[in-house]
């Protein structure tokens, strides 16, 4: 049975009626074009489809629809909007912190979660709050001195 | 004229911005108006006849597709052409494919697909290494002669397990009939393995078959021949139904039935002098190939090619199987067979130095390849080999010598360990002249901006980068002004697969070339192309029977130390730190070769310690990413990377290979250091918490 | 085809359930992914759903005298973070999984999953946690360990839903928790192992401990407990064989993909010998 779903997504509202129990990435993938969330491994593991749910990193593989009702979603495609982001890319590229490139939009989505709760982090902290985004290419630590670039050079934006 | 910068100096890779900001386009991404989707029916059998396939009645517009539709070869074209498309009659694997099921609703596929009953007349599977389907051997000296001398004879048996490569986005394709023939585009490394596999399975000249390479979201050799086998499933799907198809494989699905680095077991043998020298290895390396052998023999090949690594011994005997096994066929994986074999040696100087009871480090030092020194094959180092000076400087750095003392007390749960190795780069011995044949071309465009036409896949490891850099630091020209697209077999030459560290060495050489004849026929607003075939070096001499002379033209060397602590209570290891030097000629752009030193050190220490995977009675059993476990940010060390400058004369701006040279040392980087801190000698990897236990309880 | 259901208050959510056909879905991190099929189908859930992860009425952490009452939607981050929550939790939920399942998944849904390897549903053993469980028709309560009967079998009528689970806060003079998975992070615990005590002087006057990952259930065993209790540390030290060859007995592990019983077994042990040990030479 359809219900009718409503959010925000990227500062939109949208409604959209379909089950509550499709996954949100697929939601977001094929009825709302937003493609920057991938998918690595559909069981909440790798982090390839991050993205912020009120201002929280959920895996959205594994995110019920019915769970995005009343709630503000924010992915890479809202996210490249802000300073934060621009940021987060600069350092990211000076760093060369993106590889093949599969899991950059969740690791920035991550990264932008663990800025906003702890805008100076620690190695151990930043190693830690990525936990729950693998990268195959880089051995994390480009991303790890990237994120401590943007939050140096960023001072004030989280 | 401005001084021109010097070439490694790092620039922003020129396709981070978009992958960053989500705006990069993976296989998965795309969508054409009207697709289809297939999904594959496989065997649940290890080994056995198919008697009945029962297919429930397909709702109106819903395909089978299987052996019968192939209007060409059965068989996944590849170096040993033994793969088929689809399996007719006989399966020989778990997850081996029998058909798809092709159609717009997913929910439905997966129901006709849960329908379906096959029947099979099973038979007895093989798992062991009885079945031996490929041999190699070769032999330098007189071995025969140095074991009849020697003072004392040690061996020892190396094992190895399954590794995967474990690329976040999984295998897939979408393809589309296009003027009477197809077009595929998809996650690959080798456009052209692919465009020629279909070509074959589709009975079709080349004009009807294109290939596009997407946006690769990592491969590591993942996808250097098992796409072949996609794309020929679904180039006979999109010539039946004539529709736009698109195939993802599902996670669970790709690390089931995907290929994985081989499981290897390595017997290695010494003659030792009453100079406590080495006068002579012998070494049998066994791999398990799976169910279809591929390109296991040139696995193989590169295993034993490794077997004396960085050291100079006078009499060698290598031998070699791959066995034919029912399980899922193994192939391409960075480092492709050397990973297995360098581990095995250094383990074995090791521990042959420790049964002589003389310092390990001295033992290896005193057999260190020098310049001019004979390779394994009676090949020369004809380079400046600078290892004296690279340990020199990662001795220092990482305090080993120190270390390695006061790790010695057994209650530190500490160690340190250090491997060295080295990785020829490009195809073995002739067959970059033989069968690669690699063309590049570049095209001045009216508007002077520079093409560059070539087959090279950017998969990460940034050849978009590197390539433009090159050409355009050759021209002394804005970057801007040269273009690089994913290739597109329609428009670009076959300038090999991107695999083997060929990529800079090989296509960027020729590429210079390419460049300096541009730069001599360049008239301003008129178009110009100018194209280079790969030439071997005269001086390589390479007898493919005997696997004797020059296996490479040239070597990359490197040395990782990796210091661990492994907890008393859990057996769990902890990688601490890691120092890794590494001579790759010249880079030329440091930031990719060092991000390319992070990455390969975490996939090699992960093979040694973590990533666990297996088969029972042939199947797979971590089959996901929760089981199977590769290195988070949590586990991954800091490390400290350094690079020589020792510029190779044929290489461009003196570069030679890099990618796979990262990964190859750090296993037994980590085995060792995990050896010492438990004092138990290690034979085995993954070196796992159970099996640390098992060798501190089997006193 | 299954129903979804999302309700807009906890009644209404108890209204739905007592029709007796629908399941409780909460964060989802279990069964989103027990019941996964191909990418852009519907999830395979074999009942209706009640999709509850939004009843903010449940998404409470509040103390009552000398008790912690933590609601079914209050997510294992909010858990982490909150100043009422005992260390011996925090301890357990900052190697948890990782920052988005910590941020999706709630501790009353592991619970409700049952899983013998869930982190901190040991936790909530060790804290002798009670669950309170209602339906239209009643309220009960329930010790956790009465309430898991099984992997992934538990005490809950169809029409019942857990609506909170509380426990007592501690008084320990240390908390121990090691979680052993297969990496260092997002991983699912081969073995864990919790424990506390309380010493008055040289006596044990509380001691605490709870197992998990090697048997069906997770191992708490408040027999063996009491028998330490009044123990002083010489006693602990004569009788530390015999406690670990009691809970030696309890321990009874699985071959997986993941480890070995042998491994299992041992690390479980060693765990509870490093802790007696510790007690033993604190004095």
């Amino acid at each position: 049975m359809s219900e009718k779903i409503s959010f925000e997504l990227n500062g939109q509202s949208i409604t959209i009626t379909l089950s509550p129990d499709h996954r949100f990435l697929d939601v977001l993938r094929k009825h709302l074009n937003i493609v920057g969330p991938k998918e690595g491994c559909g069981e909440g593991e790798c982090g390839a489809c991050s993205v912020l749910m009120d201002g929280y990193i959920v895996q959205s593989c594994i995110l019920p629809l019915g769970s995005v009702h009343g709630k503000k979603i924010m992915t890479i495609e809202g996210y490249r909007e802000t300073k934060r982001f621009k940021a987060l890319q600069d350092a990211f590229l000076t760093e060369g912190a993106s590889q093949c490139g599969i899991c950059t939009p969740g690791m920035i989505m991550a990264t932008e979660y663990l800025l906003s709760h702890n805008p100076h982090p620690t190695d151990e902290e930043i190693r830690h709050g990525l936990a729950g985004n693998l990268c195959r290419c880089t051995g994390y630590n480009m991303i790890i001195k990237a994120i401590k670039r943007a939050a140096k050079e960023g001072e004030g934006l989280w | 004229m401005k001084e021109k910068q010097n070439i490694s100096v790092g620039i922003d890779n020129v396709e981070a911005a978009d992958k960053i900001a989500g705006l990069a386009k993976y296989t998965s991404d795309i969508v054409i108006e009207g697709m289809l989707y297939a999904k594959t029916v496989r065997s649940t059998i290890p080994r056995g006849t198919i008697r009945e396939i029962k297919i429930p009645t397909l709702p109106k517009g819903y395909y089978t597709v299987d052996a019968t539709d192939i209007p060409g070869d059965n068989i996944v074209g590849m170096l040993r052409d033994d793969w088929p498309v689809f399996a007719a009659h006989h399966v020989n694997h778990i997850g081996e494919p029998i058909m798809l099921i092709v159609r717009e609703d997913k929910a439905i596929i997966t129901e006709i697909v849960n329908k379906i009953t096959i029947t099979y007349d099973e038979a007895e599977p093989t798992f062991d290494f009885t079945d031996s389907c490929e041999q190699l051997s070769f032999q330098k000296g007189n071995t025969k002669k140095a074991f009849k001398e020697a003072k004392k004879i040690i061996d020892y048996t190396y094992e190895t397990g399954y590794q995967e490569q474990t690329y976040i986005e999984p295998q897939g394709f979408i393809g589309y009939p296009e003027n009477d023939g197809v077009t595929l585009i998809g996650s690959i490394q080798c456009p052209y393995y692919v465009k020629h596999a279909v070509m074959q399975t589709l009975g079709a000249s080349e004009d009807l078959v294109r290939v596009i390479q997407a946006t690769v979201g990592g491969a590591f050799g993942g996808k250097e021949e098992f796409p072949s086998l996609m794309a020929c499933q679904l180039a006979v799907a999109i010539h039946k139904i004539a529709r736009p198809i698109k195939m993802i494989y599902e996670r669970e699905e790709d690390m089931e039935v995907t290929t994985k680095r081989h499981p290897a077991k390595i017997t290695m043998s010494a003659a030792i002098d009453a100079d406590n020298r080495v006068m002579a290895i012998k070494s049998h390396v066994g791999l398990d190939g799976g169910a279809y052998i591929g390109l296991s023999k040139v696995v193989l090949s590169r295993g034993m090619l490794a077997s004396t690594n960085a050291y100079t011994i006078e009499n060698v005997t290598a031998r070699g199987d791959v066995y034919r096994t029912n399980t899922v066929p193994n192939g391409a994986f960075r480092g492709f067979g050397a990973p297995q074999m360098i581990f095995a040696i250094e383990m074995f100087m090791h521990h042959i130095a420790k049964d002589l009871n003389i310092d390990p480090l001295t033992f290896r030092k005193a057999h260190m390849v020098k310049q001019g020194d004979l390779t394994a094959t009676s090949g020369v180092f004809r380079d400046p080999v600078i290892m004296n000076s690279m340990l020199e400087e990662v001795l220092k750095q990482s305090n080993y010598i120190e270390k390695v003392k006061q790790y010695q007390h057994p209650e530190s749960n500490k160690g340190i360990g250090m491997s060295w190795f080295l990785h020829g780069f490009g195809f073995t011995g002739s067959g970059e002249k033989d069968k690669i044949k690699a063309r590049v071309r570049l095209k001045k465009d009216e508007q002077d901006n520079v093409h560059i036409l070539i087959a090279a896949v950017d998969m990460g490891q940034g050849p978009k980068t590197t390539m433009r850099k090159l050409v355009a630091n050759l021209l002394d020209y804005p970057i801007e002004k040269v273009i690089f697209n994913n290739p597109d077999t329609r428009y670009v030459p076959d300038s090999g697969p991107t695999v083997a560290s060929r990529t800079m060495m090989i296509v960027g050489g020729l590429l210079a070339r390419a460049t300096k004849k541009l730069q001599d026929q360049w008239v301003a607003h008129q178009e110009v192309v100018t194209e280079e075939s790969y030439e071997q070096p005269s001086y390589v001499q390479w007898d493919n029977e005997a696997m004797h002379g020059d296996a490479y033209p040239a070597y990359s060397w490197g040395i990782n130390v990796c210091e661990v602590e492994v907890d008393r209570q859990t057996y769990e290891v902890r990688v601490r730190n890691m120092w890794n030097i590494y001579d790759v000629g010249k880079a030329i752009d440091e930031r990719i070769v060092l991000g390319q030193a992070d990455g390969g050190q975490a996939q090699g220490i992960g093979y040694g310690y973590l990533e666990v995977m297996n088969h029972r009675e042939g199947k797979i059993m971590q089959k996901n990413m929760t089981d199977y476990i590769i290195p988070t940010a949590a586990d991954t060390p800091p490390m400290e990377n350094t690079l020589m400058d020792n510029p190779y004369p044929l290489g461009p701006y003196g570069a030679k290979g890099v990618g796979e040279l990262t990964l190859v040392g750090g296993a037994p980087a980590v085995a060792l250091a995990i050896e010492q801190a438990i004092g138990k000698k290690v034979h085995t990897i993954p070196v796992t918490p159970e099996r640390i236990m098992e060798l501190i309880d089997n006193e | 085809m299954v129903e979804n259901k999302i309700p807009t208050s906890y009644n209404e959510a108890l209204k739905i359930l007592a029709t007796g056909s629908y399941q409780v879905l909460n964060g989802g991190t279990d069964l989103m992914v027990r019941y996964r099929g191909w990418s852009e189908t519907r999830v395979k859930f074999k009942k209706n759903m009640l999709h509850i992860h939004n009843l903010d009425e449940l998404n409470y952490i509040t103390s009552k005298d000398e008790y912690i009452h933590i609601g079914a939607t209050t997510t294992h981050e909010t858990i982490l973070h909150h100043p009422l929550i005992p260390e011996i939790m925090k301890k357990c939920l900052r190697v948890f999984a990782s920052p988005a399942i910590r941020n999706m998944g709630t501790l009353v849904g592991n619970i409700g999953n049952a899983s013998p390897a869930g982190d901190a549903v040991l936790i909530a053993y060790l804290l002798e946690a009670r669950l309170v469980v209602e339906s239209l028709r009643h309220q009960r309560e329930v010790p956790i360990e009465d309430f898991i009967k099984g992997p992934g079998s538990i005490a809950l009528a169809p029409d019942e839903i857990i609506k909170e689970i509380y426990f007592k806060k501690l008084n320990f003079n240390a908390t121990y928790f090691t979680k052993v998975g297969g990496r260092q992070s997002d991983a699912i615990s081969k073995v864990m192992f919790a424990a506390g005590y309380r010493l008055d002087a040289d006596k044990i006057v509380d001691i605490r401990i709870a197992i998990g990952a090697v048997s069906p259930t997770i191992i708490k065993d408040k027999t063996i407990e009491k028998s330490i209790k009044g123990y002083t540390l010489k006693n602990l030290s004569n009788q530390k064989s015999m406690i670990l060859s009691q809970y030696a007995a309890h321990i009874n592990p699985i071959d997986d993909q993941r480890s070995n019983k042998h491994y299992r077994k041992k690390v479980a042990l060693n765990l509870l010998e490093a802790f007696l040990n510790d007690i033993i030479t604190r004095s």
